[in-house]
């Protein structure tokens, strides 16, 4: 069916402005900070976001290629990942979170099982070399490492 | 000419040899730190400024030192946002429009030669107007009341019109979508928070990074899933050097570019983002008769890199003559400024000479070092494109998260970002355009400040929005760049048909 995605894009856009608008009617002041107060930029994004919805809704334009069903098993396992990073990054620590996480995603990308370790582990000494000895950023150690090393 | 005079006693302080390795070690610390997103020059100038005060440098040294810190990493912005389509700041986030487009098109090294050569154009071009027209500039900037950068937001996002695309109705809702993400977080004017869902460190509101990232680098990095399969990640990277007349097409861009830059560089607010997207989309509208806009077209990398590096400079105006800090970075030069013992004000000129025309100098000398160090690394920058697939995509993935992290250390903002790459993602298949919903962030809360600002003065008077000479200019011009493009284009249509 032509225009399918842009409909469910747009009744989400709608969907998605009511349920902001409902929450903004929440944001009352006891007492009169300013003339507009702190609902007007809501409930002006909210109407812009509607009318937007609403015109895709009723007219939607051509279908766009998605990928097919490889593609699609490759993007979730990757998106998946990227919240098991986020997850992970803590207890394991940078070094070893971000070598995985390099390893899963040049995987992805066609690399084999030996190239994928290299990859991993370049990109995680690149990384901490640069952003956690050169910059000082204070890169997570991992509650897990150091508690087999204490 | 005395400005002329006083601008060739600067040089010979900009060409002393300690400041002129300062300027050196400066812009080079700056590219540096401006490829790496989410580090940002803020970090490295403020880890500087105790070092200049504890060896005692005189004052114009460090300033040297330290601007050359702040505009090298315009340099060094553009280059990640081309090559790997990353913009760690809002005001490069229309390079990557067609400077992304461009490496995809395998033509980067062209890109990244357009792009050093703009931000020179800018950046020089735009010192002449500090030399020229500081003290002028300054007190037209001071007369921008709330009411004026409201009427200034609002004709930001009507010229914004002009990037709309096919789809107008999506673009609105993209907008819609940014001026939502600008109000979450504690409201500054009630102390209501909007949005956060309990969690503490939505308060602060939705960080620019986190969102652009995840619209941008992690969108991208899926969209490349959708292909499988090994092999180089782009086609080709393109010669350095492009031929006169592709040069002279883009010097009129890079001219443009210029001119808008300095001139919006010069507001305190967010001078440097609306710059480069004004200049993005007035370069598009004059020029783009092909609609190769956005698909790698070299004018619309040329227009708004210029600008940005222009608005830099600008920036430096109500800093030195007024001490009012436009911008994050350019706080962090006051502070190093009232360090030093330098009062920044009108009598600044007079009373330091050798720190204000010494800095301009060094500006000059600064921007012509870049450019002489970037051409020829071009090829080597470029070279990360010649990286298999399967080892360049993970590490922009794997920087994108550093970067994130980097913010605020948390890891709900990587949760966020994932989020934003799926949303980006499914927006850009979709043909809802990115841009809007950036400056709807950034811009949101600079509108919706100003207005309440501006209507809690006037105590509710909505006329207060147009009663300056300035502000009605603006509105004119906001009018204008809607209705304009459509009597315009109707009229050209039916010149057409006619003949």
């Amino acid at each position: 069916m032509t225009g399918r995605s842009d409909r469910i894009a747009g009744a989400a856009a709608l969907v998605g402005a009511l349920a902001i608008a409902l929450e903004a009617r929440g944001f009352s002041v006891d007492f009169l900070t300013d003339p507009l107060g702190p609902k007007a930029l809501p409930l002006f994004a909210a109407g812009l976001l509607a009318a937007g919805g609403l015109l895709t809704l009723l007219r939607p334009e051509q279908e766009p290629h998605w990928p097919d069903a490889g593609g699609r098993t490759r993007a979730v396992i990757a998106g998946a990942s990227f919240l098991l990073y986020a997850w992970l990054l803590f207890p394991l620590g940078f070094f070893l979170a971000t070598a995985l996480e390099g390893a899963v995603l040049a995987r992805l990308f066609g690399g084999r099982i030996v190239q994928c370790v290299v990859a991993g582990l370049a990109i995680s000494v690149l990384l901490f070399a640069l952003f956690g000895w050169a910059l000082g950023l204070a890169l997570p150690v991992g509650s897990l490492m150091s508690g087999l090393t204490c | 000419m005395d400005a002329l005079g006083s601008l060739l006693d600067g040089f010979r302080v900009a060409l002393l040899p300690l400041n002129l390795a300062l300027a050196f070690g400066g812009v080079v610390v700056g590219t540096i730190v401006g490829m790496l997103p989410g580090i940002g020059p803020i970090n490295a100038i403020a880890v500087l400024i105790p070092i200049t005060f504890a060896v005692r440098m005189a004052p114009e040294s460090a300033l040297i030192l330290l601007a050359g810190i702040y505009y090298g990493s315009q340099y060094g912005n553009s280059i990640s946002t081309i090559l790997i389509n990353v913009p760690g700041t809002a005001s490069s986030v229309p390079t990557a429009f067609d400077g992304y487009a461009m490496t995809r098109a395998g033509r980067a090294s062209t890109a990244l030669a357009t792009a050093a050569i703009a931000s020179f154009v800018g950046g020089t071009l735009s010192i002449f107007g500090l030399v020229l027209l500081a003290p002028l500039l300054a007190r037209w900037a001071i007369r921008f009341g709330p009411a004026e950068y409201f009427a200034l937001m609002v004709f930001a996002f009507a010229a914004l019109s002009g990037l709309a695309g096919t789809a107008p109705r999506k673009a609105v809702a993209s907008t819609g979508l940014g001026l939502l993400l600008a109000a979450v977080g504690l409201d500054p004017f009630s102390s209501v928070s909007r949005y956060t869902f309990g969690q503490i460190k939505l308060l602060d509101g939705m960080d620019f990074v986190v969102v652009t990232i995840g619209l941008f680098a992690v969108s991208e990095v899926l969209q490349m899933l959708e292909t499988a399969g090994g092999g180089a990640a782009v086609a080709g990277v393109g010669r350095v050097m492009h031929n006169v007349r592709e040069t002279l097409v883009v010097g009129w861009s890079m001219l443009r570019g210029s001119v808008i830059g300095f001139l919006v560089g010069v507001l305190p607010g967010a001078g440097g983002t609306i710059a480069s997207f004004l200049a993005y989309t007035s370069e598009q509208r004059l020029v783009d008769r092909e609609g190769t806009f956005g698909k790698g077209d070299i004018r619309g990398l040329a227009a708004p890199e210029a600008a940005n590096n222009a608005a830099a400079t600008g920036a430096m105006i109500p800093l030195l003559t007024l001490g009012i800090p436009g911008s994050g970075t350019t706080a962090v030069l006051l502070g190093a400024l009232l360090g030093l013992n330098v009062k920044p004000g009108p009598l600044l000129i007079e009373r330091n000479p050798e720190v204000f025309w010494g800095l301009a100098a060094s500006m000059y000398v600064g921007n012509l070092l870049l450019l002489i160090l970037n051409l020829p690394l071009v090829g080597l920058f470029a070279a990360v494109l010649k990286l298999p697939r399967w080892s360049l995509f993970p590490g922009v993935a794997a920087l994108s998260f550093v970067a994130v992290y980097a913010v605020n250390g948390s890891a709900l903002d990587l949760v966020l970002m994932t989020g934003f790459g799926v949303l980006g993602y499914a927006m850009r298949k979709l043909g809802f355009p990115l841009a809007p919903l950036i400056l709807g962030l950034v811009l949101g809360p600079l509108a919706e400040t100003n207005l309440r600002r501006s209507l809690a003065l006037s105590g509710g008077d909505w006329s207060v929005l147009f009663s300056s000479p300035i502000a009605m200019g603006l509105w004119v011009l906001a009018a204008a760049s809607v209705v304009g493009p459509v009597v315009l284009g109707s009229k050209v249509r039916r010149a057409f048909e006619a003949s």
